[in-house]
C-alpha cells in the first residue's frame, strides 16, 4: 500500500519531468541556477544581517556609555533633571531606580554583551565615575536591549535601547539587480540549450523529409564536431538510399521498356487473327499483361516520382474518379456516391493522388459492387476520406496484409477479379509520401471501409 | 486515301502497324528514324504522322520539332507508358494527340481518325499556334498538361470527356454548338456511350466550373439543343 503510494508519488513527479531533450537540459540548468543563486543569496543575506547587527550593537554601546557619562557627572539630586535634557536618540527610554532592575538569571548572551562592553570602552569616563556594575538583558533579535549602570555613589541608570531589525539587503535595487541577473542567466541558458539541441531537431526533420522524398536536400555539414559528423553520416545514408531507389527504379523502367515493345507487337499481331473470339481473348490477355506491367512500374516508380505538388481541389478529384468509374461501368453508376464539401483545396501530386484514389474506388466497385466516398472536413490539420462498399469485406487477419505487394485475399486469387495485388500498396505508398496513410477495416453493417488521411 | 507517315525504330512494329493501317484504308509509308523521314518527306504529301518518341539517335522530340517546321501536319505521338514529362513536352511541341505504348491498335486508329477529322476543320479556318494556356473568366486551361486551374490557381480535376468537351467549347467560344456538333467533335476520343452523355458531361462541367445550372452564366444552354461558352478568351 505504502509502496504503491510512493510509486504514485514518484510517477506524479516524473510526469512533471519534460520529455524533450531541450526542455530537460534547460530544466536541469535552471534548477542548478536557482540552487546556486538561492544559496548565494542566503549566504550573502546572513552575512549582511550579522554585520549590520554587530554595528548596531556597537552603536548602542557607545550611545549608552555617552548617556551614562553625562548623567554620572551630576550629583544624585540633579540626575533626574539632567536625564531629561539628554537627547536619548530615537526609540530609547531611560529611568533612574534605586535597586537593580534586572533578574540576573535573564542575562544576555555573552557575545552580545561583549560587543556592547567593548565599545563602551571607547567612551572615556574618569576613574571615580566608573560604574560599579553594568548588567544587560536582551536577546539579539527581539528589538531592544536593556542596560543597567550602577552609579558609584548610589542608584541605577536603566536604559532601554532599540535594536533596529536588520535588513538582509540594503538597497531596494539590490533585489532588482539580482532578479535581472538571474533572468539574464536563464535567458542565456535557454539560448544555449536551444542552440545545442537544435541540430537534433534538424536531424529528425531531415529524416522525416527523407522518408517522404528521397531527393530531399542534404543536411548542412557544419556546426560542432559531433553535429557535423552526424550530418555527414546522415547524408551518406541518404545518398545510399537514393542510389538504391534509383537502381530499383531504373531496373523497373528497363524491364517495363523492354516489355513494351513485345506487347505492342503482340497487340498488333492479334489484329490479324481472323477468328473474332480468339482475337478478343488474345487482346484481353494482352491488356491484362499490360495492366500488370503498368502497375509494377507504377509501384516501382512512385517513390522516386518527380511530379510536383500543386494546389488541387480534392472534392473535384474524387468526383471525377467516380464519374469516370460510372462512365466505364455504367451498370454500377447508381451505386457510386459522393458525400462531402463541394470544394476542398489541399496541396498534393494530382496524378499520384488520382491513381491512389482510383485504386481504392476501383477495389470497392470490383469487390463490393459499390463505392460511397465520404470526405470529412479537416480536423487537427488532417482530412479524412472514407471509401465504403457493400461487399463481403476482408477477413480481419488480412486487413493489414493486403497492403503487402502482390498479396491477394485468398478467394480472389483467380484472375477473374484478382487484379495485380499492387493497387493497395501503390495507394499506401502515395498517401504516405503525402504525409498521410490509408487503412482498411470492416463495417459493422458489412462491407469494407478504406480510411485515408491526408494533411489538409 | 489519307497518307500516313509512321516513324518507329522497331521494324516489326513498323511493318505490323503499316499493314494494320493499310487494312483500315490508309496509305502508309513507314520509316525507322528522322533521317529516313526527311528523305521520305518530299515525295509524300502526308496527312498525318505517327511518331515514336523513343527514337534512337536524334530522338522523337527533335523529329517533332523538324516536322513542325515543315508545316502544319498533325502528329500523333507514341509515348512511353506514363512518362508524364515526355507527354507534356510532346504536347507543348504541338503534337495533336498521344497514345501510350503498348497501345491498343484500335484505339490508335480511333485517335488517328479523330485527329484527321479535327484538322480538316482546322485547316478551313486559320490555324492558331498551340497556346500554352487559355484563360477564360479567370479560369485557366493548360492544354499541354490537360489540366484546369480555378481563379485561385487550384487544380480542378476533369474526366477525359469533360476535358475534351471543355476544349471544344473554349476553342469555339461564343459560338453556339449543337449537340450533334459536339458529338461529332468528340467522337473517336470517347469510347463510352457519349450520345446521351453530352448533357450529363455539361452538367458535371458546370458544377466544376461553379456555374449554377439553373442560371448558367458561363456555359449557356441555347434553346433548340445547343450550348455556348460565353467568355472572353485570352491565349498566352
Amino acid at each position: 500500500m505504502a509502496d504503491t503510494e510512493a510509486r504514485a508519488g514518484r510517477s506524479w513527479i516524473f510526469s512533471l519531468w519534460p520529455t524533450s531533450l531541450g526542455a530537460r537540459t534547460l530544466l536541469t540548468l535552471l534548477l542548478g541556477l536557482a540552487l546556486v543563486q538561492g544559496a548565494g543569496l542566503t549566504i550573502h543575506a546572513l552575512d549582511r544581517v550579522e554585520l549590520q547587527h554587530e554595528s548596531e550593537l556597537r552603536n548602542i554601546g557607545i550611545r549608552a556609555m555617552g548617556i551614562y557619562r553625562s548623567v554620572v557627572a551630576t550629583s544624585v539630586a540633579e540626575r533626574p533633571a539632567a536625564l531629561k535634557e539628554i537627547d536619548l536618540g530615537p526609540g530609547a527610554t531611560a529611568s533612574l531606580t534605586d535597586s537593580p532592575p534586572l533578574d540576573p538569571a535573564e542575562l544576555t548572551p555573552q557575545p552580545l554583551t561583549a560587543i556592547i562592553r567593548a565599545n563602551m570602552a571607547q567612551v572615556p569616563v574618569r576613574a571615580p565615575n566608573h560604574p560599579r556594575d553594568i548588567i544587560m538583558r536582551g536577546i539579539p533579535w527581539d528589538g531592544s536591549v536593556t542596560i543597567g549602570y550602577r552609579f558609584p555613589d548610589s542608584g541605577w541608570l536603566i536604559l532601554q535601547m532599540p535594536v533596529p531589525p536588520s535588513r538582509p539587503w540594503h538597497s531596494p535595487t539590490f533585489l532588482l539587480a539580482f532578479v535581472l541577473m538571474t533572468l539574464a542567466a536563464a535567458a542565456l541558458s535557454f539560448w544555449a540549450v536551444r542552440r545545442l539541441t537544435g541540430p537534433v531537431a534538424t536531424l529528425a526533420a531531415a529524416a522525416e523529409r527523407l522518408g517522404r522524398d528521397v531527393n530531399a536536400a542534404p543536411l548542412p555539414e557544419d556546426g560542432p564536431d559531433e553535429v557535423a559528423r552526424a550530418a555527414v553520416a546522415f547524408n551518406t545514408m541518404a545518398s545510399r538510399i537514393r542510389r538504391f531507389v534509383q537502381d530499383r527504379t531504373f531496373l523497373l523502367s528497363a524491364i517495363g521498356h523492354d516489355l513494351r515493345t513485345p506487347i505492342t507487337r503482340l497487340k498488333l499481331r492479334a489484329e490479324f487473327i481472323d477468328d473474332d473470339e480468339l482475337r478478343d481473348k488474345f487482346l484481353a490477355d494482352l491488356d491484362e499483361l499490360d495492366t500488370m506491367v503498368s502497375a509494377t512500374l507504377a509501384f516501382g516508380r512512385d517513390t522516386a516520382d518527380a511530379e510536383p505538388a500543386v494546389a488541387l481541389d480534392l472534392s473535384s478529384l474524387l468526383r471525377t474518379i467516380l464519374d469516370e468509374t460510372a462512365d466505364a461501368r455504367p451498370e454500377s453508376a447508381e451505386y457510386l456516391e459522393f458525400d462531402g464539401a463541394e470544394h476542398l483545396t489541399l496541396r498534393g501530386r494530382s496524378v499520384a493522388l488520382k491513381r491512389a484514389f482510383s485504386n481504392l474506388i476501383g477495389n470497392a466497385v470490383k469487390y463490393g459492387g459499390s463505392a460511397r466516398v465520404k470526405l470529412v472536413p479537416p480536423a487537427n490539420g488532417m482530412v479524412a476520406i472514407t471509401v465504403e462498399d457493400d461487399g463481403p469485406g476482408v477477413p480481419p487477419d488480412q486487413l493489414e496484409r493486403v497492403f503487402d505487394p502482390f498479396y491477394r485475399v485468398e478467394d480472389s486469387r483467380n484472375r477473374e477479379t484478382g487484379g495485380t495485388g499492387l493497387g493497395l500498396p501503390i495507394a499506401r505508398n502515395i498517401f504516405r509520401a503525402h504525409g498521410g496513410d490509408v487503412t482498411l477495416g470492416n463495417r459493422a453493417e458489412g462491407g469494407a471501409r478504406a480510411t485515408v488521411t491526408l494533411p489538409a | 486515301m489519307p497518307h500516313i507517315l509512321v516513324i518507329d525504330d522497331d521494324r516489326e512494329i513498323r511493318d505490323l502497324l503499316a499493314r494494320f493501317l493499310e487494312r483500315n484504308r490508309f496509305r502508309v509509308t513507314a520509316v525507322r528514324d528522322g533521317r529516313e523521314a526527311r528523305r521520305a518527306w518530299p515525295n509524300g504529301n502526308y496527312q498525318l504522322v505517327v511518331l515514336d518518341l523513343m527514337l534512337p539517335g536524334e530522338g522523337g522530340l527533335e523529329v517533332a520539332r523538324w516536322l513542325r517546321s515543315q508545316g502544319d501536319i498533325p502528329i500523333v505521338m507514341l509515348t512511353a507508358m506514363g512518362e508524364e514529362t515526355d507527354r507534356i513536352i510532346g504536347l507543348e511541341l504541338g503534337a495533336d494527340d498521344y497514345v501510350p505504348k503498348p497501345f491498343n491498335p484500335r484505339e490508335l486508329l480511333a485517335r488517328i481518325r479523330a485527329v484527321l477529322r479535327r484538322t480538316t476543320e482546322r485547316t478551313e479556318k486559320k490555324l492558331e499556334p498551340a497556346a500554352k494556356s487559355v484563360r477564360f473568366n479567370g479560369w485557366i486551361l493548360e492544354p499541354a498538361r490537360r489540366r484546369l486551374l480555378n481563379p485561385d490557381a487550384v487544380e480542378v480535376a476533369l474526366t477525359g470527356g469533360e476535358y475534351d468537351l471543355l476544349v471544344a467549347l473554349v476553342e469555339r467560344a461564343n459560338r453556339v454548338l449543337t449537340r450533334d456538333m459536339l458529338l461529332d467533335l468528340l467522337r473517336g476520343r470517347q469510347a463510352g456511350p457519349f450520345d446521351r452523355a453530352i448533357d450529363v458531361a455539361i452538367s458535371r462541367l458546370r458544377r466544376k466550373l461553379e456555374d449554377d445550372g439553373r442560371h448558367a452564366q458561363l456555359i449557356k444552354t441555347v434553346r433548340g439543343g445547343g450550348y455556348v461558352l460565353a467568355a472572353e478568351i485570352e491565349r498566352t
